[in-house]
């Protein structure tokens, strides 16, 4: 799993880079508008050891903000499993909120929290909250008629075993949002770095950007690929662990 | 015990199709039951209504002695993070646990507790699934094709010990087994194929209550009973 994803971003990162190749060399553009390879790799090994400790700095918010988004969409996932009026409550909330651009929330977050580590943490969360709390809300008002029904009519039946149940039943699911959800993170802890932050790959891309070096850009998309490529490899493989151990132990024989 | 229902309509919600027309019939005393016919005709909505999982029905279904009801399907599953053995141990009352260990002797299970419910076959989850229920207090559990899958002989073996062990309690067992339902039940309630317009009609069964106990030619007539009430 860690392996192919690492692969798969190394096969469009490639691409993408020969592509762009290809434009400077049919159109003869200058290494000042895209550089060659040489020029690539030169300035990577400038930038490399900066570049990898800002990419580690965003990747720590992405982490931290990814797992507040986990937690509250699953409390506020399962408090609004219920048909009751406060769950419906909830469910619309939340998919009217989630329909609104939280990018576009930024410059607010920016004025009154300045631009330090509670704004890009706050912007990383808020972006990967929605869709994992919909994702979350779905599994989570879905019964499973076929295991509940012996719970509910023999009066067995507690929020936990429901909570317990339903997930469960739908682990697969949830463990592919959470690891989907790491690019959203990512994705806004990068955007709030280049917006307003004053560190971070976000913040290195945005000097880049003003110095017109596409070539330390490239290096920095590298390097974020990598290493996003990397943590949803490992939240897959942990995924896959937890559904293993929590499904068939290993003394089980299939029969 | 008595299951009594008058005059009992039932439509499927927010359609016109009538599901249920105009249905009465009564059961009294302990012992199997049987709700017979073709696929499609009700009989799960009945067991439902008389579960009280459904409300939004007219008639009147009366039930004396019976406080607790139950209603157990085929499709039940358990869940699958631990095994069956774990699952059962934990839904199974105070001083029950002699009764669980007679069951599943009975119901040929022995071997499987440490296994998990998606490991089994269908006939042994839906005989794991039933051994549940029997585990609970109930005075009329409906047992929805809950045999569905068990070898013919298994399912007699455990219809005859289920009769015998639980002889105070009622079944209302829904089956598509012409001759298990002849053989096993006093009451069946056969529902009719629509098209033919006969409606519902009560038929008494030969209640066998052990594996000596049957006179073939009086089965032989059930069948033959229920063959024309159909």
């Amino acid at each position: 799993m860690l392996f192919r994803r690492i692969y798969q971003f190394l096969i469009v990162y490639c691409v993408g880079i020969l592509f762009l190749l290809m434009i400077k060399y049919a159109f003869s553009l200058s290494n000042y508008v895209i550089p060659g390879i040489g020029g690539i790799i030169e300035i990577a090994g400038q930038v490399a050891p900066t570049y990898i400790y800002d990419v580690f700095n965003t990747l720590s918010v992405t982490i931290l903000g990814q797992l507040i988004s986990i937690i509250m969409a699953f409390t506020v996932g399962i408090a609004g499993r219920k048909s009751s009026w406060i769950g419906s409550f909830i469910k619309v909330t939340a998919y009217n909120i989630q329909a609104y651009p939280i990018v576009a929330l930024a410059p607010i977050i920016f004025i009154l929290l300045g631009d330090g580590f509670l704004s890009r943490l706050l912007i990383a969360s808020m972006i990967c909250y929605f869709p994992l709390l919909l994702s979350v809300l779905g599994v989570m008002a879905a019964p499973v008629r076929d295991i509940e029904h012996f719970y509910i009519v023999t009066g067995r039946m507690r929020w936990q075993l429901e909570v317990k149940i339903r997930a469960f039943e739908n682990l697969s699911k949830l463990v592919t949002v959470i690891a989907g959800s790491a690019t959203l993170a990512m994705a806004g802890t990068i955007v709030a770095e280049f917006i307003a932050a004053d560190a971070g790959i976000g913040y290195g891309i945005r000097i880049a950007l003003y110095q017109s070096d596409l070539a330390k850009i490239f290096v920095a998309l590298f390097l974020i690929g990598i290493v996003i490529s990397i943590y949803q490899g490992m939240l897959e493989t942990i995924g896959e662990n937890i559904k293993s151990k929590w499904s068939i132990s290993k003394g089980d024989m299939l029969l | 015990m008595l299951l009594e229902c008058h005059n009992l309509n039932f439509t499927y919600p927010q359609t016109e199709t009538i599901v249920i027309n105009n249905l009465s019939f009564s059961m009294a005393d302990s012992g199997f039951k049987a709700v017979f016919g073709p696929s499609g005709v009700g009989k799960t909505s009945l067991a439902k209504l008389i579960a009280n999982g459904i409300n939004s029905f007219t008639g009147k279904i009366k039930t004396h002695g019976l406080s607790t009801i139950l209603y157990s399907y085929n499709l039940e599953r358990l869940p699958g993070w631990a095994s069956i053995g774990n699952h059962l141990s934990k839904v199974t009352p105070e001083g029950r646990d002699g009764l669980k260990t007679d069951l599943i002797g009975i119901f040929k299970l022995e071997d499987l507790m440490g296994s998990r419910f998606s490991q089994l076959s269908m006939g042994q989850q839906n005989r794991i699934n039933l051994i549940r229920y029997l585990l609970q207090d109930f005075d009329l559990l409906i047992m929805d094709e809950s045999l569905a899958n068990v070898d013919e002989k298994l399912r007699q073996d455990i219809i005859l010990a289920i009769k015998t062990l639980f002889n105070d309690k009622m079944f209302l067992y829904i089956s598509h087994n012409l001759r298990e339902v002849s053989k096993f039940c006093s009451d069946i309630l056969v529902f009719s194929d629509p098209k033919g317009h006969k409606g519902y009609s009560m038929v008494k069964g030969q209640d066998c209550k052990s594996k000596q106990d049957l006179d073939k030619e009086k089965l032989d007539q059930t069948i033959l009973e229920i063959m024309n009430a159909f």
